[in-house]
């Protein structure tokens, strides 16, 4: 379970301060998948980042399990990134100098994962996003946006995090790769019981996910069932 | 994946930059080494100049330096047929001149065989006499029908251990063998002094007296005492070797080698230093991605320290191979700036010499010259020119590794800077464009 509260961050550019992010409460259950919608520049990447302790809030505090975020020391909170949390990035930011394999073992790396299981791991991940064997061992810098957005997944999900973060997660896919990675998404809901917040424009995502959430001027509302079609 | 495996990656990730900073490391890394490899060598031979010949006086009677003063050797007859024909040494064949004034020569054309009495088991120049075969004579002060011949001359004459010859008739009985290096030293044989002063018909009689100071510190008071005590108008006190100057220069060698190394190590350090800011701002984004996907500050740091070090092993490889080549050419251009004035006083001073010892009839020869340590004293620039080639020989293999060791230090050092400034990047640099 995931609870934010009160959630502000704000930047000064320049002589004026923008809010991306205005006063954001919401609760998720564990389980949950989750959309966000909003216009660009309207504050989706800088509320992920504050989810995934990226990012530090200017006011308010989020709580995951029972366990707030806030005055968390760094140490731990990068642990909190390790352990609990699978982020996928808007820009993928894959190392693009090592394989395709490399950068999904690099979070078990992390965690302590004997070599031999993260191989393995990170093999069974790749088929799952459906990169071929051979581009596997490709480095990233040699594969195209929508296999290095793939690749960002199975990065992701490394780790088996309790909540996934995903920010535009099949923007550079075709529909039926895209369509794939959604279902991807809800089996590992439905198997691991594993919270995904995803970041989208895409309607035909957004329409399949349990609650979905508009992102306005850094307002959070919640959009009833149905109301995006 | 490891830490290491991916250090290594990142060290050869831009080819002409990681070929460019190991080039520049190599020359630094190279100079640092050829430096310590210099002031090694050089520490080393002050040591063993300062240890062996640079605290010896020389204390003969008044009015000639080299051989006693107006009083020619005794020419005395001997069995022995000397070991060195004078044919080949053209005008060199003169009468021989023993230190105690014993001599015993033969009246054919070689060079005459030097006998000297000795007061203990020294050469003519104070020297240690390294026995080859036998034993010394023991008791060096009382009369002995033992005597040690060198070890051409026993060859010449076919003796061993326990074989006899005479010198004016009186039997002696081999009873050691030394070499003395030089083929003129080993022309020669010794007696107990009081035997060679009762051959000689010389009782009581020194021709001259080598005082061993013990230190280079001491030397100038130990003349100054010698020279009251014996007056300077009976007695010459002259210092063996004069090396102190070529000494004294060589030190400022080793110092001036010293801080080079210091400072070429410095610098290796700073270009680790600056090459791995540079890294690190280029990769901030890279850093921040570790971070946000969990990676622990120190596994980051360490692999900035780890790519770091691969560079410098790089460096270091090269730069062991332009020491090795270059590190002989340095110790002897730093020794030839340093040493030209020591080199002239050398040569002043062999001058000097030859022209006593010529003066002396002393047959050459590296025994009779003090100058040398067992060179051959022909060599107007004696010790300088022994130091230049010795001293380029001496590069150890530990010298090598103890100052790669002291590269690697200094490397940590200037990689630990950069490798610490990675923990202050936060993990929102992710987000930001590139
Ligand atoms: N570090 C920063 N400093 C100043 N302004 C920032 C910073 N990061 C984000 N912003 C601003 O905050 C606003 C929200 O940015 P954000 O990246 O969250 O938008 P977004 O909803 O993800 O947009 P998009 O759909 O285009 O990705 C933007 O106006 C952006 O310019
Ligand atoms: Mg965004």
């Amino acid at each position: 379970m995931i609870e934010v509260k009160n959630l502000v961050r704000t930047f000064n550019s320049g002589d004026r301060t923008i809010k991306p992010v205005n006063d954001v409460s919401f609760v998720l259950e564990q389980g949950t998948l989750a959309s966000i919608v909003g216009k660009s520049g309207s504050g989706k990447s800088t509320l992920l980042s504050l989810l995934g302790a990226l990012d530090k809030p200017t006011s308010g505090d989020v709580v995951v399990n029972g366990v707030s975020l806030a005055g968390m020391p760094d140490g731990k909170l990068t642990e909190y990134r390790r352990r609990d949390i699978g982020f996928v990035f808007q820009q993928f930011n894959l190392i693009p100098n090592l394989s395709a394999m490399d950068n999904v073992m690099l979070p078990m790396e992390f965690a302590g994962v004997r070599r031999t299981e993260r191989r393995q791991r990170a093999t069974d991940l790749l088929e799952q996003v459906q990169l071929d064997p051979e581009k596997q061992v490709r480095r990233i810098n040699r594969l195209s946006g929508g296999e290095q957005q793939r690749v960002a997944i199975a990065r992701a999900l490394a780790n088996e995090p309790k909540l996934i973060l995903a920010d535009e997660p099949t923007g550079n896919l075709d529909e039926q790769t895209g369509d794939h990675i959604i279902e991807l998404l809800s089996s590992l809901r439905r198997d691991h019981n594993t919270t995904i917040l995803v970041v989208t424009h895409d309607k035909a995502l957004a329409n399949k996910t349990d609650r979905r959430f508009r992102l306005q001027q850094g307002r959070l509302t919640e959009e009833p069932a149905r109301a995006l079609v | 994946m490891s830490v290491l495996a991916r250090s290594v990656g990142n060290a050869f990730r831009n080819k002409v930059r990681t070929a460019a900073v190991v080039a520049l490391l190599a020359v630094a890394i190279g100079l640092a080494l050829a430096m310590l490899v210099a002031n090694q060598a050089v520490g080393a031979k002050v040591q063993e100049l300062n240890a062996s010949v640079g605290t010896v006086l020389t204390v003969n009677p008044a009015g000639g330096q080299g051989g006693p003063a107006g009083q020619n050797a005794t020419t005395l007859t001997t069995s022995l047929t000397a070991a060195i024909d004078a044919g080949t040494l053209g005008g060199r064949n003169q009468p021989a001149n023993g230190t105690t004034g014993t001599t015993t020569a033969q009246p054919v054309r070689s060079l005459p065989i030097t006998a000297t009495g000795i007061g203990g088991e020294v050469d003519t120049i104070g020297k240690s006499l390294t026995i080859t075969e036998g034993t010394g004579l023991g008791d060096y002060t009382a009369e002995s029908a033992n005597a040690l011949l060198g070890t051409t001359l026993a060859e010449k004459n076919n003796l061993t251990i326990g074989s006899t010859f005479t010198i004016n008739e009186q039997t002696f009985t081999v009873a050691g063998l030394f070499d003395s290096g030089p083929t003129f030293g080993n022309n020669a044989l010794y007696l107990t002094l009081p035997t060679a002063q009762t051959v000689a018909e010389l009782p009581g009689e020194l021709s001259s007296m080598i005082v061993t100071v013990d230190g280079m510190e001491n030397l100038e008071a130990a003349k100054a005492a010698l020279e009251s005590a014996l007056g300077t108008d009976k007695a010459d006190v002259t210092q063996g070797q004069n090396l102190e100057s070529a000494v004294s220069s060589l030190g400022s060698v080793k110092n001036i080698s010293f801080i080079a190394f210091v400072a070429a190590l410095g610098t290796a350090g700073l270009i680790i230093l600056l090459i791995m800011v540079m890294l690190v701002r280029e990769r901030r984004r890279e850093i921040g991605v570790l971070k946000a996907i969990g990676a622990p500050n120190r596994t980051i740091g360490l692999q900035f320290v780890l790519e770091a070090l691969v560079l410098v092993a790089m460096g270091s490889a090269v730069g062991a191979a332009v020491a090795s080549f270059a590190s002989g050419g340095i110790a002897s251009a730093l020794i030839s700036t340093n040493t030209t004035t020591t080199a002239a006083t050398t040569t002043g001073r062999g001058a000097a010499m030859a022209g006593a010892a010529g003066g002396a009839g002393m047959p050459g020869g590296g025994a009779g010259f003090p100058g040398g340590a067992g060179l051959p004293s022909g060599n107007p620039l004696g010790g300088a020119s022994q130091l230049l080639t010795s001293v380029t020989a001496s590069a150890s293999p530990g010298v090598i590794a103890a100052g790669i060791a002291a590269v690697f230090g200094v490397a940590i050092i200037g990689a630990l800077v950069p490798a610490l400034l990675t923990a202050r990047i936060r993990p929102i640099e992710v987000l930001r464009g590139e």
